[in-house]
């Protein structure tokens, strides 16, 4: 092909950034936000960069737009190598990009802003014809304040063209726009793709980059999976949209996991199959469950239904974004649902019943500065009166310790202080130690290292054998390697519940995860 | 080629450390600024340093001074300090200041003749308390029900207050007999605090330390203390751990007015003995100061208390000896503050000198 002669107008190669970890600051440590990344971005193509929250799309990005240098690698444009100092330099070679919250003077017009980001004179006659030039419609003379989000991007976008961008990154467009918004924006890129740039879209909504990209890359966990999947026009969405999503949340399983869990455990939980559920107890039930929304926007989950037993772990999983997050703090009790019903051993929701891993182990989980006898007391201070049993505190976390082999320097150690491991297994062992007939886990292993995967796995399965646990996370082998039926969010819905045992559900699980299994056969698994 | 400094976060710097870097920084920050202050006053900063160190220091009456000063700086420095630990801003410990004397010098004009004297000190203490209390009740109803910054809402009521302070004075409350002078009467001297000896220090400060240390305690201590920390390190896990984060906020905004009130009760009671102009001079700002210097460590507040009591107190003879304005002590006090914050804004940071790398590429080549 002619273009593989040509060179890419910007290729980047081994991109390397590490940030200080603010957990384990004190130890020296560091995340790898990205690590050797390589990726080409063409003329006149438009490539969306796939990635789950925290995958270091944001990261490589501002790498390229000059607001973070990179640790190693090099960049090249057209060819020719590349440093990036500063966003202006960024700006001067050609490479901008609008970020998720707009960079705009709510008080000034269109053309105001626009003559503020090029340095030009004010003149609503040279916006306007930037802006039918781009084919970006605007009123200039509108403020900033009365637009709605669509104009702003418009705008945010007309000021990197003003200046001559030809590179143009767009940080998670569509979140901020409306449907009807949407493909009028994918037209104005494609538009200014034809036009000979290179348009790149961060994204973590695979159901986006169908109607919109050529190209697609996988960034996950800080690599680059997959770069430069070309379109197949063989196939109707483009790509294989399964196999995208496996390759955005697939995790591999450490072997671990099948060696910690007793055989019976695992091997028993897929014989019962589903009619294990129906002979014993159901602790938790969940009926027409919805979020409360702010306004304008749908609830983050609506109608959900589902009911745990007693000695059954049911995975929740989802592409982020989806609406597990918030279905699991609804359950954790920290946000209260609209409407709908959660009962627990027939009662009616009551915190004391729950015990709650959260996904946030730093901010939510623990008090980063206080002590572990102290975030001991957290979630686990029932008893009345107005002092506060440090004695007791500083007694149960020294159990909590030894149950689940915590590495900390003692009970006065800051829960800071305690690698990211250590502490969700001391926030584990504090929520088994209420000894609570529901236990709701979230992203318990998230940014864990193999040992402590296996440890926080073995201590779920545990629980399991006297509670109801819901499972909820992002990566279906740990759903498949822990529960009995995994059931799958998609856009606020359960799309689809699965059982674990059967031959195809990483399969179908991926398939729903996508957003690609047919809704009667969702509806079908949901009514059991 | 060229150097740059680099400021990183330096989470494990002793605590010790920071504690000290923290102090050294602001009374350097304060020591530069105010020789600058008073050079351009056109004062030999020396001899400025000097006169109030004379001042302060000098007599074993000034030193009482400091002590009369001290009480109620610790006490608005608390009121300051407990909600800063919980994130919330109370800027109208001045305002509280003022209601908590504007309701004891009610008791001590109003009390029925029936109530026995000896009830009657012990009264107006709480009523100062109940009144500043009561000041705060609106800014904390707002923040937590409303989200209204608190920031704004205490700070507008402290002019609110001592306007209200002066129509009591100059109107319904004004002493018949004080020679057309504004103020109200002299309270009965059964209200007044007991003072030491012949000096003005009054048992505020024996109060003020006590309650430092109950407040130490009410925070270290007791459930409510562990909720209302937690609150202010993370109110995600205040959510978390289920805690009422609308009635913490509340409680500890009404105990920090009750403690100004505290402060501006002891204050009518022990030295001045009626509302009248010059009750209300900053204390309770000055509280602000208090609280950072001690780094909202409330065992630290008594020692920033005495610090400030003694630069209030060297200022006066900056004013006699050298004819300096009384507004020159302000701009010592707020160069006492930025150095304080920029002292806990290093304390937290390590500040490192790089070489800037080559400069960028323009455009391909």
């Amino acid at each position: 092909m002619l273009e593989k002669q040509e060179p890419p107008l910007l290729s980047c190669r081994g991109l390397t950034k590490r940030f200080a970890s603010p957990a384990e600051a004190s130890g020296g440590g560091f995340v790898l936000a990205n690590a050797g990344v390589d990726l080409d971005l063409r003329a006149g193509r438009v490539h969306a960069l796939l990635g789950e929250n925290g995958a270091g799309k944001s990261t490589l990005m501002s790498m390229l737009s000059g607001w973070h240098r990179p640790d190693a690698g090099t960049l090249a444009l057209r060819g020719a190598p590349l440093v990036l100092g500063s966003p202006a330099a960024a700006m001067r070679a050609g490479i901008g990009m609008v970020h998720q919250r707009f960079s705009l003077v709510e008080a000034l017009t269109g053309a105001e802003n626009l003559a503020l980001a090029d340095g030009g004179r004010v003149s609503a006659r040279r916006t306007k014809e930037l802006a039918q030039r781009f084919g970006l419609a605007l009123d200039p003379g509108k403020r900033v304040s009365e637009m709605s989000m669509g104009e702003r991007q418009r705008l945010e976008i007309l000021k990197l063209l003003a200046r001559d961008a030809h590179i143009l990154i767009l940080d998670e467009p569509t979140s901020v726009l409306a449907p009807a918004e949407i493909s009028g924006l994918y037209a104005s890129l494609r538009r200014l793709a034809d036009q000979g740039r290179a348009v790149v879209l961060i994204t973590h909504k695979l159901s986006e980059i169908a109607g919109a990209a050529d190209e697609v890359s996988v960034l996950r966990r800080g690599r680059m999976i997959a770069h430069n999947l070309p379109r197949d026009p063989a196939l109707a969405d483009g790509w294989d949209m399964a196999e995208l999503s496996r390759l955005m949340v697939g995790r591999d399983v450490p072997d671990c996991v099948a060696s910690s869990v007793p055989p019976s455990c695992v091997l028993g939980a897929q014989d019962d199959g589903l009619q294990g559920a129906e002979h014993s107890e159901t602790t938790l039930s969940v009926r027409g469950l919805t979020a409360q929304s702010g306004q304008g926007e749908p609830p983050a989950f609506a109608d959900v239904d589902f009911e745990i037993a007693r000695g059954e772990i049911l995975a929740i999983v989802g592409v982020a974004g989806n609406g597990q997050e918030a279905l699991a703090a609804t359950l954790g009790g920290m946000e209260r649902p609209a409407r709908g019903k959660i009962t627990i051993q027939g009662r009616p929701y009551d915190r004391a019943l729950v015990a709650y891993v959260p996904e946030d182990r730093h901010g939510a989980g623990t008090v980063p500065n206080l002590t572990l006898a102290e975030n001991m007391l957290l979630s686990t201070t029932r008893s009345r009166g107005a002092i506060f049993a440090r004695g007791a505190g500083s007694r149960a976390a020294r159990k909590a310790l030894e149950a689940l082999n915590v590495t900390a320097s003692g009970v006065n150690a800051l829960a800071r202080e305690l690698s990211g491991g250590n502490l969700q297994k001391f926030i584990l062992a504090r929520e088994l130690s209420k000894g609570a007939p529901l236990l709701v886990v979230e992203q318990p292993t998230q940014g864990l290292d193999v040992l402590a995967v296996c440890d926080v796995h073995a201590a779920i399965l545990k629980a399991a054998e006297t509670a109801a646990v819901a499972l909820v996370t992002g990566d279906p082998a740990e759903a498949l390697a822990l529960a009995r039926r995994v059931a799958v969010v998609y856009r606020g819905r359960i799309a689809g519940v699965v059982a674990a045992g059967d031959a195809d559900a990483f399969e179908r699980i991926s398939r729903l995860m996508a957003g690609l299994a047919p809704v009667e056969a969702a509806l079908a698994e949901v009514a059991r | 080629m060229g150097f740059r400094f680099v400021v990183e976060p330096w989470t494990a710097a002793a605590p010790k450390r920071r504690a000290a870097l923290s102090l050294c920084t602001a009374l350097a920050a304060a020591g530069v600024l105010g020789s600058l202050v008073f050079a351009l006053a056109g004062v030999a900063p020396g001899a400025a340093w000097l006169a109030m160190a004379r001042g302060a220091l000098g007599s074993a009456y000034s030193l009482s001074e400091i002590l009369v000063k001290a009480a109620p700086l610790t006490l608005t420095g608390l009121a300051v300090a407990l909600c800063c630990r919980i994130n919330l801003w109370n800027i109208g410990a001045e305002g509280q200041f003022v209601f908590g004397a504007i309701a004891s010098c009610a008791v001590g004009l109003f009390a029925p003749a029936w109530c026995p004297p000896h009830l009657l000190l012990p009264l107006a203490l709480a009523a100062g308390a109940a009144g500043g209390a009561a000041w705060a009740l609106g800014p904390a109803l707002l923040k937590a029900r409303l989200g209204v910054s608190e920031i704004l809402t205490t700070l507008l009521l402290n002019y609110v207050a001592v306007l209200f302070m002066e129509h009591l004075y100059f109107g319904p409350w004004r002493d018949p007999e004080g020679m057309g002078f504004p103020g109200t009467a002299e309270l009965p001297d059964f209200v007044w605090l007991p003072t030491f000896g012949d000096t003005r220090m009054h048992w505020g400060l024996p109060l003020a330390l006590v309650l430092a240390l109950a407040l130490w305690w009410l925070l270290a201590r007791t459930r409510w203390g562990f909720r209302a920390r937690v609150l202010g390190e993370s109110p995600k896990a205040a959510a978390y751990a289920g805690f009422r984060a609308v009635r913490i906020t509340v409680t500890a905004l009404c105990l920090s007015g009750a403690l100004a009130g505290l402060a501006g009760a002891g204050e009518l009671l022990g030295v001045q003995h009626h509302l009248q102009d010059g009750l209300a001079t900053g204390l309770g700002f000055t509280g602000i100061i208090v609280a950072f210097l001690a780094r909202l460590n409330v065992l630290a507040v008594p020692f920033a208390a005495l610090l400030l009591g003694g630069m209030l107190v060297g200022a006066d003879q900056l004013q006699t000896d050298l004819r300096l304005p009384g507004t020159a002590i302000l701009a010592l006090q707020a160069a006492l503050l930025f150095g304080a914050l920029l002292g806990e804004f290093l304390a937290g940071k390590r500040v490192r000198v790089v070489r800037t790398g080559k400069r960028e590429d323009r455009h391909g080549a």
